[in-house]
C-alpha cells in the first residue's frame, strides 16, 4: 500500500516536474540553489501528499505547496546573484528560432525578477501561470482587491528595475 | 512585445529544464528536509530540554539541606508542582501548534502557524526567566534571614558600621546577575531565531501590510 502511494506520487512529480522547475527558476539564480529548492519542494510535497485529496487538481495543489516552500520554508545557501548561470540557462532556450534581441530581453527580465521580494516573486509566477485573482488571493491568504493592487505594484516595480 | 508579456509568451514553451528521472525523485523523497520548521522544532525541543536539565542538575542533597535550613521546603514543593503543571501545558500547546503546520494552507496561514510555534517557545522561556527571578528573590530573602554564615557577616558588618555598604553590594550583585542572565538569553534569541526567521518575518509583515 505504502509503495503504491509512493509510486503514484513519483509518477505525478515526474509528469509535472516542469511546474517545480519553473518555480525554482523564479526563486533561484544558480543551478545549485535550483536543485536544492527542487529537492525541498519535492520533500514538502511528499510530506503533504497524505492530505492531498482528489477533489483538487494535482497541479493546483502542488503549485501552492511549492510556492509556500519557496516563500516560507526554504533557506538559500548561496548568497547574491549569480548572473553567469542564469545566462547559460537562457542560452538553451529556443535554439531553432534564435532571436537575439528577445533572448536579451528575457535575460534582463529574469535578472529583474530575482531582485524582487519572495511575495512579489510568487505574484510574478502566478501571473505567468495565468492564475486568476481569486486563486492568487486564496493562495497567499489575502483579499482579491489586495491581490490586484499588489500585482500592479509588482509590474511597476519590475519596470522600474529594468528602466531606472 | 516586451517585459513580462514577452516572458509570458515564452513561459509555457520552455521545456529545456533538465529532466529529473523517477529514480532521482525516489531518492529525493527519502532525503531529510532542511526546512526552517524542522530547525525551529529541533531548537525548541533542545531549549525545553536545556531548562529541564538545569532544573534537574541544580537539585541535589546539598540543595535540599539548604532549602530546609532556609525554611523553604513548602515553597519549593508548591513551586515544583506548579512548575510541572505549567510545563505539561506548554508541551501540549507546543505539540499541537507544530502539528498544525501543514503545507496545504494558504501562505499567510502557514507563516502565522510557524510564528505561533515560535511565540509559544518564547513565552516558555520568559516564564522560565520569571521563575528563576522569583526563586532567586525568595532564596535571597530567606538566605539573609536564616543562613548562619550571612548572619555572622552581617553582625561583623554592623559592628564596624559597614552595614549599608554590604546591602548595596548585595543588591547590586543581585541586579547584575539577573541582567546578565536576561541579556544572554536575549542574545541567544537574536542570533539563532534572528537568522532563521528574519526572512519569514519580513514576508509575513509584507502580507500583513497589504491587509490594512
Amino acid at each position: 500500500m505504502e509503495n503504491k502511494t509512493e509510486q503514484e506520487f513519483i509518477k505525478q512529480i515526474q509528469q509535472h516536474q516542469n511546474l517545480i522547475h519553473k518555480i525554482c527558476r523564479i526563486y533561484t539564480s544558480c543551478e545549485d540553489d535550483h536543485n536544492d529548492l527542487f529537492q525541498e519542494i519535492t520533500i514538502q510535497l511528499w510530506k503533504a501528499y497524505p492530505r492531498f485529496r482528489g477533489d483538487a487538481k494535482f497541479t493546483t495543489w502542488a503549485y501552492r505547496v511549492a510556492l509556500n516552500t519557496a516563500i516560507t520554508l526554504f533557506r538559500k545557501k548561496t548568497k547574491g546573484i549569480n548572473t553567469i548561470e542564469i545566462d547559460s540557462n537562457i542560452h538553451r532556450i529556443n535554439i531553432d528560432e534564435y532571436n537575439y534581441e528577445e533572448e536579451e530581453q528575457l535575460r534582463v527580465m529574469y535578472r529583474a525578477i530575482h531582485q524582487l521580494g519572495d511575495i512579489d516573486k510568487a505574484l510574478v509566477f502566478m501571473y505567468l501561470e495565468d492564475k486568476d485573482y481569486r486563486e492568487i488571493s486564496e493562495t497567499l491568504g489575502i483579499s482579491e482587491v489586495n491581490a490586484r493592487v499588489k500585482m500592479n505594484r509588482v509590474k511597476t516595480k519590475l519596470k522600474q528595475i529594468i528602466n531606472p | 512585445m516586451e517585459g513580462l508579456d514577452l516572458l509570458k509568451k515564452e513561459w509555457n514553451k520552455e521545456s529545456n529544464f533538465r529532466k529529473i528521472t523517477e529514480t532521482e525523485i525516489y531518492k529525493m523523497i527519502h532525503k531529510k528536509s532542511s526546512s526552517i520548521v524542522k530547525w525551529i522544532f529541533i531548537i525548541s525541543v533542545l531549549e525545553i530540554l536545556f531548562w529541564l536539565g538545569i532544573n534537574f542538575l541544580t537539585v541535589d542533597d546539598n540543595y535540599l539541606k539548604m532549602v530546609k535550613s532556609y525554611h523553604l521546603s513548602s515553597f519549593v514543593m508548591i513551586a515544583t508542582v506548579i512548575h510541572y503543571i505549567v510545563l505539561i501545558v506548554f508541551i501540549v500547546i507546543f505539540y499541537n501548534n507544530s502539528r498544525k503546520i501543514s503545507n496545504t494552507s494558504s501562505t499567510k496561514k502557514l507563516m502565522k502557524n510557524i510564528l505561533n510555534v515560535r511565540k509559544v517557545v518564547k513565552y516558555y522561556v520568559w516564564y522560565n526567566i520569571a521563575l528563576v527571578f522569583i526563586s532567586m528573590s525568595v532564596f535571597m530573602t530567606n538566605m539573609l534571614q536564616y543562613d548562619p554564615n550571612i548572619t555572622t557577616i552581617f553582625n561583623k558588618a554592623s559592628a564596624s558600621g559597614e552595614e549599608t555598604g554590604l546591602w548595596v553590594g548585595l543588591i547590586i550583585s543581585f541586579i547584575v546577575m539577573t541582567l546578565l542572565m536576561i541579556g544572554l538569553l536575549w542574545l541567544f534569541y537574536r542570533v539563532i531565531y534572528g537568522i532563521l526567521l528574519r526572512r519569514l518575518h519580513k514576508n509575513y509583515r509584507e502580507l500583513k501590510k497589504m491587509e490594512i
